[in-house]
């Protein structure tokens, strides 16, 4: 038997999910106090036939590591799932980065069109911060806490690569 | 058939998925096809497509596709003897079209006159005044700065629209609702417009409250026929960007489409128009329209109107350029109801954030009355130098009803992994009460963007979990199992689990 957490929400809620094997291709698995049988079938490409108690699903996988979004029914469901081990790891690395200073970086490459900090600034959670131009689109970044601008490594008019730091908020 | 010009080879000055297009058409017709590319292309699915290919530069579009010089020197060089400009890029450049026909090679568009007249779009809108065709209030002029913007917003009232003078596709467009708001707005529409199209002219229009935006094929030969293909219906947009659009629309019946398609013919003779054409009107809640732009190529939501019409659209662009009459407007028949989803490698979730990265996988939807225009592949990395549209997926039925049904089922069997896109904000947006119904309006996505980018329920939740759990659980018993078999532990002792299923097999039960 291995217990899982699933991390909703991009990690603000927390499932515990228990898969027991039960023979080739089912499984026992028990979700917010019930238990589940379930007969798995795995197509190519992340696709799993899935017979719950009765119920048959079709479910895509794109699975990136230990994040998985989950395409069901016309919904995706972007999750991340991890053992004891990772659970604790991650708990520990969130700690870490939850305090002091974060970084806020480029998910795209791009240009950067406008900065809307100076060091020093006061910033609040959800706040424009540097705004890049990607793919015929100007995208805002954000500050990912309230806080105070501590670095900005973005100048205006410079070409920025996927994950380039912009600037700094503590 | 009278062929004035021969056309046996074209060039396709676009990328993507509108260069695959047009080359479909080409291949059908025995037409030989040129791509141009650059640098982040050469992998790209239009290259695949033709029959000869040129690089023409960097991955920046300013200095590729925007390089008309350079495509002229690739047409040149392959010996194409037209050229089709797709949508966007150079498609709406009259200095472009001009190089073109200044080079001995046909443009597959309008004459370079006629984009002048349509293409800055305050010119557009006092040359329809004068024709007699309704416009909405607004600026007769490009303007300076935003002081003067201010000015006027002030005379015709909040909300306006800042327009791009040069625009299309809804780039360089911004919604101002106060006065304070409208010199940033400004400055970023105006950094948009440059950016797109290399002018950055602005100008105001006034907003209407929860206008339908309509707009009216046509087509016209130069022999002076002149024929509309009826409406379709694109209010579904997100920050200006068409979203969804159907055709036949809503509010439009017979004695509407008559009148709104003889002011589009109006419109296009009025600037001796030849070609593929379409004139976007403004609907309010009164069922009146209003003149709002015309755009003087191909547009992206065209194959709506092929579905409903049975035409080729590129096919009668082509025929049009070699000089060939256009249908008879009688000869016209519109049958059923098509819808366009425009699939952007963009996650919903995440503010629409474009995505781009390697498409690991994907899966298209077939069967009945779909149809699926992309540009990409699996394995192909999504640029992000380029706009986001990585496919357009239409559906056609024989009612509304239906065509939403089956747009919907194609939605749920297409899969792009690798990337996020918005498929399922689009299977949302479809099948939202309000657009189900017929009365939405532009609006649409701001006033209902809660419901659409609601949350799944938690049932399907708990299946996803279970999904993704017996997955985990999966993998890791795998590799748990081919580290003890590398180990060594013993050759004979093979997994409980193996033999098992090699006994399913046997008994005829494959996992």
């Amino acid at each position: 038997m291995t217990t899982y957490v699933a991390l909703l929400d991009g990690g603000k809620r927390e499932e515990p999910v228990e898969v027991r094997g039960a023979g080739p291709g089912l499984y026992e698995v028990r979700l917010r106090g019930r238990v589940h049988r379930v007969d798995a079938w795995r197509h190519d490409h992340g696709s799993i036939s899935l017979i719950v108690d009765a119920a048959s699903h079709s479910a895509m996988l794109d699975e990136r590591g230990t994040k998985v979004n989950v395409r069901l029914h016309h919904a995706v469901i972007p999750l991340e799932i991890l053992d004891e081990r990772r659970l604790r790891m991650r708990r520990a690395a969130v700690r870490f980065t939850a305090e002091g200073r974060q970084l806020v970086s480029s998910p795209l490459p791009g240009k950067v069109l406008r900065v809307l900090v100076k060091v020093g600034d006061e910033v609040r959670a959800g706040q424009a911060l540097v705004v890049v131009l990607a793919m015929n689109m100007e995208n805002e970044m954000r500050s990912p806490k309230d806080g105070k601008a501590v670095e900005v490594l973005a100048r205006e008019g410079e070409a920025v690569a996927g994950g380039a730091k912009l600037c700094a908020v503590e | 058939m009278t062929q004035k010009r021969p056309i046996q080879k074209i060039l396709v000055a676009n990328r993507g998925e509108i260069a695959v297009r047009v080359m479909r058409t080409c291949r059908e017709m025995g037409i030989r096809t040129v791509a141009v590319y650059s640098d982040a292309d050469r992998g790209s699915l239009h290259v695949r497509h033709a029959d000869e290919a040129v690089h023409v530069g960097p991955s920046p579009s300013r200095e590729s596709y925007l390089a008309a010089e350079r495509i002229l020197e690739a047409a040149r060089r392959t010996g194409a003897d037209a050229i089709h400009p797709g949508y966007g890029f150079l498609s709406e450049r009259a200095d472009f079209a001009r190089a073109v026909e200044a080079a001995g090679l046909v443009f597959i568009g309008p004459r370079p006159e006629s984009m002048d007249a349509m293409g800055v779009k305050t010119t557009a809108r006092a040359n329809m005044a004068a024709a007699g065709v309704p416009t909405v209030p607004g600026s007769p002029a490009p303007i300076a700065d935003p002081e003067e913007a201010r000015a006027l917003a002030e005379r015709i009232g909040y909300p306006v629209m800042i327009k791009a003078a040069a625009g299309g596709g809804g780039k360089g467009m911004r919604r101002c609702e106060r006065a304070e708001d409208l010199p940033a707005l400004w400055q970023s529409a105006r950094r948009e417009a440059a950016g797109a199209f290399g002018d950055d002219r602005l100008y105001l229009e006034k907003f209407l409250e929860k206008p339908r935006h309509v707009e009216i094929q046509i087509f016209a030969d130069e022999h002076g026929e002149c024929i509309h293909l009826g409406e379709r219906e694109c209010s579904v947009q997100r920050r200006q960007q068409k979203v969804i659009e159907e055709s036949p629309s809503a509010i439009v019946d017979e004695p509407m489409r008559r009148a709104m398609g003889e002011v589009a013919v109006r419109a296009a003779r009025a600037v001796g128009y030849r070609g593929a054409g379409t004139v976007e009107f403004l609907v309010d809640a009164g069922r009146s329209f209003y003149f709002l732009e015309m755009n003087t190529r191909l547009q992206v939501e065209h194959p709506v109107t092929e579905m409903v019409t049975g035409l080729d659209l590129v096919r009668m662009q082509i025929q049009v350029a070699r000089g060939e009459r256009v249908l008879r407007q009688d000869e016209v028949v519109r049958r059923g109801h098509a819808i366009e989803a425009r699939i952007y490698a963009e996650d919903p979730a995440r503010k629409f954030l474009p995505s781009p990265g390697k498409i690991t996988y994907l899966r298209v939807p077939g069967g009945p009355g779909i149809r699926d225009d992309s540009g990409v592949y699996a394995g192909w990395v999504v640029s992000p130098h380029y706009d986001p549209m990585i496919s357009k997926l239409v559906a056609w039925a024989e009612t509304r009803e239906a065509a939403i049904a089956r747009l919907i089922r194609a939605l749920g069997d297409y899969t792009v992994h690798g990337i996020a896109a918005n498929v399922s904000y689009l299977t949302a947006a479809l099948d939202h009460p309000a657009f189900r119904s017929g009365d939405y309006d532009t609006g649409f996505c701001t006033r209902h963007e809660r419901d659409l980018l609601k949350p799944p329920d938690r049932d399907l939740e708990e299946i996803a979990l279970v999904a993704a759990a017996v997955s985990a659980f999966k993998h890791d018993h795998d590799e748990a199992e081919a580290f003890a078999a590398r180990a060594g532990e013993s050759g004979a002792a093979r997994s409980q689990w193996a033999r098992l299923g090699r006994l399913r097999a046997v008994r005829g039960g494959g996992r």
